[in-house]
């Protein structure tokens, strides 16, 4: 069962098109990775699903729901990770995590911020104010306040921009455990292989549509680059 | 409706926390406020008379300029690792974010006019502390932030905040302020409240207020969504 849909979605600023007819499904439990050029129109679809840009044209559903007319419900199940941290730097880690699940009208809201920040590893700075933190860090608070709700969707918009090694290997770790745990995932990143190694399905969007959209499975890193490559080189307009 | 309310507590508890940890918005509208004020007194070469005929819309001058000010530095700690669209992607109706950054400012404000009320009278020699004087400071303030949020949310969206929204904000709140300050310039001269004289100026500034609060509750999620 799909629990995002797209359907023949289009979206254009002004005159300018971006998004030219995206067909893409992703199945509850799945990670799916979006790859593509820059301009190719990653963002914006991540974007539109996340509930912050309406669509110009076509139909996309989260868990059954059209948007953006049931925006407001959707909202509840979505986390959204960038690279942008979406933290406030004057406040603390714990004052962070608190006025999110404040908004989200969690529960228990300090146990529940203590323990996901104990899960992220960041309990020993929780009092700490979070302009302190290292790009790591930050990208690991990150993953606490997008999953402080539990939501069934993480959303990932280029979540290894600016990590050194370490934090990459820690954020696969987070990435693999939310995975683990039947969070459906739907990331977009320029980092090719990396995006092949940690999801089910890779898709290629390429001059506003779906490209390629291959199986983890049976693609394996020299076929995916050379389909890649061919795509984006070679004049392939989906 | 509880739901409402707790996103608008949230909001204003988040702002308020930002301005107890760094002390900017209040620092910068203070420090700019008392600048005015020195600075028109040595214009006005010590003539009191003329400091005193003025002092009221040099008031509402100063609290005008400092105001654009503290939206600006509000919605910078928003935009500074876009924090915004995480709010947006909360399941949080669009006029409880609009209601609690008026309730914000507002505070901040207040602070501000807290002092700025015993700055003007020591300098001016005038009861700037009547209730009366201070109830129409409040209400003109709420609705000059209440235009201030929709403007600066709007202007957020742009390039060029800083500049679109003293020249969007400004001309938008005259009513509010000219009415403001013509009721409290007749009550701080004869230091009594007469309605007749005063009542519809103070109308005029609460209509202000009903009417940005209500299009604010309205237009909001307009203003903030694609």
């Amino acid at each position: 069962m799909s629990l995002i849909k797209i359907e023949k979605l289009t979206k254009q600023y002004g005159l300018l098109p971006v998004l030219r007819g995206v067909d893409l499904d992703v199945g509850a439990g799945e990670f799916v990775t979006l790859v593509g050029p820059n301009g190719a129109g990653k963002t914006t679809l991540l974007r539109i699903v996340a509930t912050l840009l309406k669509p110009s044209g076509g139909e996309v559903s989260v868990g059954g729901w059209p948007l953006p007319s049931h925006a407001q419900k959707v909202r509840r199940y979505l986390g959204l990770v960038s690279h942008y941290t979406m933290l406030y730097g004057d406040m603390t880690a714990e004052e962070n995590l608190l006025y999110y699940a404040r908004l989200y009208q969690l529960d228990a809201a300090e146990k529940r911020v203590t323990a996901v920040l104990k899960t992220v590893g960041l309990a020993a700075r929780q009092y700490d104010f979070v302009r302190t933190f290292s790009r790591g860090m930050l990208q690991r608070l990150t993953i606490a306040r997008a999953t402080l709700h539990e939501p069934d969707v993480l959303l990932l918009d280029e979540p290894y921009t600016g990590l050194d090694q370490a934090a990459v290997a820690l954020l696969d770790e987070l990435l693999r455990e939310q995975h683990g745990r039947g969070r459906t995932i739907l990331m977009i990143t320029h980092d090719l292989l990396h995006g092949l190694t940690t999801c089910d399905r890779v898709a290629i969007l390429h001059r506003g549509k779906i490209a390629a959209d291959l199986s983890t499975a049976v693609t394996d890193g020299t076929q995916f680059m050379a389909t890649y490559k061919q795509i984006t080189q070679g004049g392939a307009h989906g | 409706m509880g739901n409402f309310w707790a996103a608008v507590t949230a909001v204003v508890r988040k702002d308020l926390t930002i301005e107890r940890h760094t002390g900017q918005s209040i620092s910068v509208m203070v420090v700019f406020a008392l600048a005015v004020v020195v600075t028109f007194n040595l214009a006005l070469g010590g003539n009191l008379d003329a400091a005193r005929n003025v002092s009221v819309g040099l008031l509402w001058a100063t609290i005008l300029l400092a105001g654009t000010l503290g939206l600006n530095r509000s919605f910078a700690a928003e935009q500074e690792n876009n924090s915004f669209d995480a709010l947006l992607m909360t399941p949080v109706d669009r006029s409880a974010i609009f209601l609690g950054k008026v309730i914000s400012v507002s505070l901040l404000m207040f602070v501000l006019e807290a002092i700025l009320i015993v700055v003007f009278t020591a300098f001016f020699n005038k009861p700037f502390y009547l209730p009366t004087a201070v109830l129409i400071l409040v209400l003109g303030t709420i609705g000059y932030v209440a235009a201030g949020v929709l403007v600066t949310s709007m202007a957020m969206q742009t390039r060029a905040r800083a500049v679109l929204v003293p020249v969007l904000l400004l001309p938008l709140t005259l009513p509010v302020v000219l009415s403001a300050a013509s009721a409290m310039a007749s009550i701080l001269d004869t230091a009594v409240f007469i309605w007749d004289e005063v009542g519809f100026s103070i109308s005029l500034v609460i209509l202000f207020d009903v009417l940005m609060l209500a299009v604010g509750a309205v237009t909001y999620q307009f203003v903030v969504e694609d």
